[in-house]
């Protein structure tokens, strides 16, 4: 048989204070998808930047068809046919498809002028071999959608004649149908010979379109598996490296008083007549498509974007929130959707953001107390099992997961009555998944009102006690947990005309 | 560097690696090689002089170096001296105010024009280098327009003793820089107003979201930069026994020089009182230094602007050795 495209042996790779890689090692082969697995922290990204010249390994061999190679540089890995398509996309809005894609080699005419004839033909050619065919060569990148900027990383990649491609993450903003077109890619790349390493934290896709899989847990090597012969139970416990026995623990508690009562909020543009009710102890889970204005609503509870019009009562006291402070000091808490612009000030230590919320409370006349501070971010590091080296490293250094963390934390430090939760769990690996949903499960027995914001639906039917539907900046249809089936939930979700009466 | 002086520095304790103690050494060495050169200028008279010299743009830099922490600039500073200098003038003279009411009133000029600058900043979103661009102009103009272009003397001899008198043997506007100082280091670095200004600094949306009241620490920043101002004028004015319209003229660029050659991140987010406070100090005992030892002043312009790239050169490449 002939040499793997890539054959990855012992990779080392140390950074002051944290062995972020030992002893790895993987191959990928003409022809096969071969899937990275592993939690956040575990060293995923930090072996693809390696395998793609972005950092150098301190010990180790990479091969490529067989020869062993030294990357200092992406540039490097990039002549040597591997290409890497990152989560976030780096591409150029303001240019086209054609620009975007030969950037930097574009084909010449004579005196060094770039030949668009030919860019645009070439642009045109690489489309049509993908059988791209809702995408032209002119189209203005800033204009499409996320799934057809990804097509275009992909036919940059090629352009290069990558015969390696690395893609992380590649569906965690796609929907359901630019899934399956980036699937039908892959497998035309497959056909072709080019070998794909392929990042993802949802195993159903990984059964779909992988052909091996290798799992890292904490910089180390844990096994590889082929796809037919092994099952998600078995993988998730490579991963976490204990069983983990209910995804959704979910547990059934009293539920008492209304917390929140809101009536017929109006904020315009996305926010269009809501009225809702969340218990304490209740969980209530909040579906709907991205843009449905779920993110929005509760940005007008938390008093970002204050109510034009409509009332909020808490714990039966009608109140005005038209500010964060005044949503915080009524018992109001948010978790944002956009843990690195909204939840976090990633430069600042994790004692700091622990408290930033709380610091009122940790202060007399202003001035901080510093002891307490430092107490209350190594009670919550604990709390929470927050991974990291201490309290004072920069909060952007830690995994997703970690981060995740510590923004739930400061904002429980204020023993909330309402809690709302927007994409608690989203980038955020299987073990630190089932802790976060085990501590809404403790809140919600504490009497707090839960309400969760979430697009992954069984996280949605698993966790609420309740469903709400929204669309178009309006609630529309309601179902109790035993009514909540994903059929009926998506079915809502996508506007399908029998679903508008209230089933619950 | 070679690979061995790398890991000394890499090896060294945090408080060595800081921008600030980097500069104090260097401060030092020039102040000793300065020394060498001129027996005048390692004198107690020559540096409580300089300190006298300097306050008008220290009081500014200690308000700078917040809002440059909270990631904006104030570029009027040198034109609300301006203003509020010719407000004393025309207040004491014109409104016949007693000194001490005309002083207020040259105070509260100073924070009515800040506050104008913050409220128009939060409220309107105006990015602040546009907004205190736009107030430079108006407030000089202001200036202008009020005194007319005359000038106002003959202040009574006591209003001197703030501007060159002594009090305990030092200048008195030195104290109460001093004292200013210590106040504003503590306000930074132990109370939630400071931690807030780094917060904002870093990441606005993440603070607003942390329900950090992001807009009301904005406007008082502002202000306290123009009470400051209105404060360096009131000392000038003093000082130099004269009001005109034209004084504190060029101040903000001496003012965030300071601040900037202090370590304080002009992206906001990062600095310190204290850094502020060795950078100003640097400045003006560099400039007194070389213009003691004979170099002409355009040479010395020349030196501190070297000493800025250095200084912003080394905290560079520390930071990225720290990532």
């Amino acid at each position: 048989m002939n040499a793997p495209l890539l054959d990855v042996r012992n990779l080392e790779k140390t950074f002051p204070g944290v062995r972020a890689l030992t002893g790895v090692s993987f191959d990928v082969r003409a022809g096969e998808v071969h899937a990275l697995l592993g939690e956040n922290g575990a060293g995923k990204s930090t072996l693809i930047k390696v395998v793609s010249g972005v950092y150098q390994p301190d010990g180790g061999e990479i091969l490529i068809d067989g020869r062993a190679s030294r990357f200092t540089s992406p540039e490097d890995a990039k002549r040597a046919g591997v290409a890497t398509i990152y989560q976030e996309l780096l591409l150029f809005p303001e240019l086209t498809v054609a620009e975007n894609i030969f950037l930097g080699h574009a084909p010449r005419a004579g005196f060094g002028r770039i030949d668009w004839r030919a860019v645009r033909t070439k642009a045109e050619a690489l489309l049509a071999s993908l059988e791209i065919d809702d995408l032209a060569a002119g189209q203005i990148v800033g204009s499409l959608s996320v799934g057809h900027r990804q097509r275009v990383e992909i036919l940059r990649a090629l352009s290069h004649d990558a015969r390696i491609l690395i893609m992380d993450e590649p569906t965690a903003a796609l929907t359901e149908a630019d899934v399956t077109r980036l699937f039908g890619i892959v497998r035309r790349l497959k056909g072709r010979g080019v070998g794909i390493v392929y990042i993802s934290h949802r195993l159903d896709e990984l059964f779909e379109i992988a052909d091996r899989v290798t799992v890292l847990r904490d910089g180390a090597y844990v096994g590889s598996r082929r796809m037919a012969d092994t099952n998600s139970a078995e993988l998730v416990q490579m991963m976490v490296g204990r069983r983990i026995e209910n995804l959704f623990p979910k547990t059934l508690v009293p539920i008492g008083a209304p917390v929140l009562e809101a009536q017929n909020l109006v904020c315009h543009p996305m926010t269009r007549g809501v009225s809702l009710t969340v218990r304490s102890g209740e969980i209530v889970g909040l579906a709907g498509l991205v843009g449905s204005g779920r993110s929005e609503l509760a940005q007008v509870l938390f008093g970002i974007t204050p109510a034009e019009r409509g009332e909020i009562r808490l714990q039966g006291e009608a109140v005005r929130i038209d500010s964060p402070e005044a949503a915080r000091s009524r018992g109001i808490a948010y978790v944002p959707e956009d843990r690195a612009v909204q939840g976090l000030v990633r430069p600042m230590s994790v004692l700091n953001n622990f408290s930033l919320a709380a610091l009122g409370a940790l202060s007399r006349f202003g001035f901080i107390d510093r002891a307490a501070e430092r107490r209350m971010a190594e009670a919550g590091v604990k709390r929470f099992s927050v991974k990291t080296s201490s309290v004072d490293e920069a909060a952007g250094r830690l995994s997703g997961g970690n981060q995740q963390k510590i923004v739930l934390g400061k904002w429980l430090a204020n023993s909330p009555k309402l809690l709302v939760l927007d994409e608690p769990t989203r980038g955020v690996d299987v073990g630190a998944k089932a802790e976060i949903h085990r501590l809404m499960g403790d809140l919600a027995a504490d009497g707090v009102a839960i309400l969760m914001i979430s697009s992954e639906l069984p996280e949605v039917l698993g966790m609420s006690d309740r469903v709400l539907v929204m669309r178009e900046g309006r609630l529309v249809a309601e179902f109790d947990r035993a009514h909540a089936t994903s059929e009926a939930v998506g079915g809502a979700m996508m506007g399908g005309g029998a679903n508008r009466e209230r089933a619950a | 560097m070679s690979a061995a002086a790398e890991t000394a520095l890499l090896r060294a304790p945090w408080w060595l690696k800081r921008h600030e103690t980097l500069l104090a050494i260097i401060l030092a060495v020039a102040l000793v090689g300065l020394g060498a050169f001129n027996d005048r200028f390692l004198t107690l008279d020559n540096l409580l002089n300089q300190g006298r010299l300097m306050t008008e743009i220290g009081l500014i830099a200690l308000p700078m170096t917040f809002v440059i922490i909270t990631g904006g600039i104030d570029l009027s500073v040198g034109a609300i001296v301006g203003l509020s200098a010719v407000m004393l003038g025309y207040a004491w003279k014109t409104f016949a105010f007693p000194l001490p009411l005309a002083i207020v009133f040259a105070l509260f000029v100073g924070g009515l024009a800040g506050f104008v600058n913050g409220f128009v900043i939060t409220r309107v979103k105006v990015p602040p280098l546009i907004m205190t661009i736009a107030t430079l102009a108006l407030y000089r103009g202001l200036a202008e327009g009020v005194s007319q272009a005359h000038s106002v003397r003959g202040y009574p001899e006591a209003f001197y003793v703030l501007g060159q008198g002594d009090v305990l043997g030092a200048p008195t506007q030195l104290l109460i820089l001093i004292v200013l100082i210590v106040v504003a280091g503590v306000a930074l670095d132990r109370t939630t107003f400071g931690r807030a200004l780094y917060a904002i600094g870093s990441n606005e949306t993440a603070a607003r979201f942390s329900a950090l009241a992001v807009d009301r620490a904005k406007l008082v920043v502002y202000t306290l930069s123009g009470l400051a101002s209105g404060l360096a004028a009131v000392v000038l004015v003093s000082r130099v026994t004269t009001t005109r319209m034209d004084m504190g003229m060029g101040y903000e660029l001496d003012v965030i020089a300071a601040v900037v050659l202090g370590g304080t991140s002009i992206f906001g987010g990062a600095g310190t009182i204290w850094g502020t406070v060795i950078g100003l100090v640097m400045i003006q005992l560099l400039k007194n230094g070389l213009a003691l030892t004979g170099v002409k002043g355009d040479a010395t312009i020349v030196v501190i602007g070297a000493a800025l790239i250095v200084s912003v050169l080394i905290a560079s490449s520390l930071q990225r050795r720290r990532e």
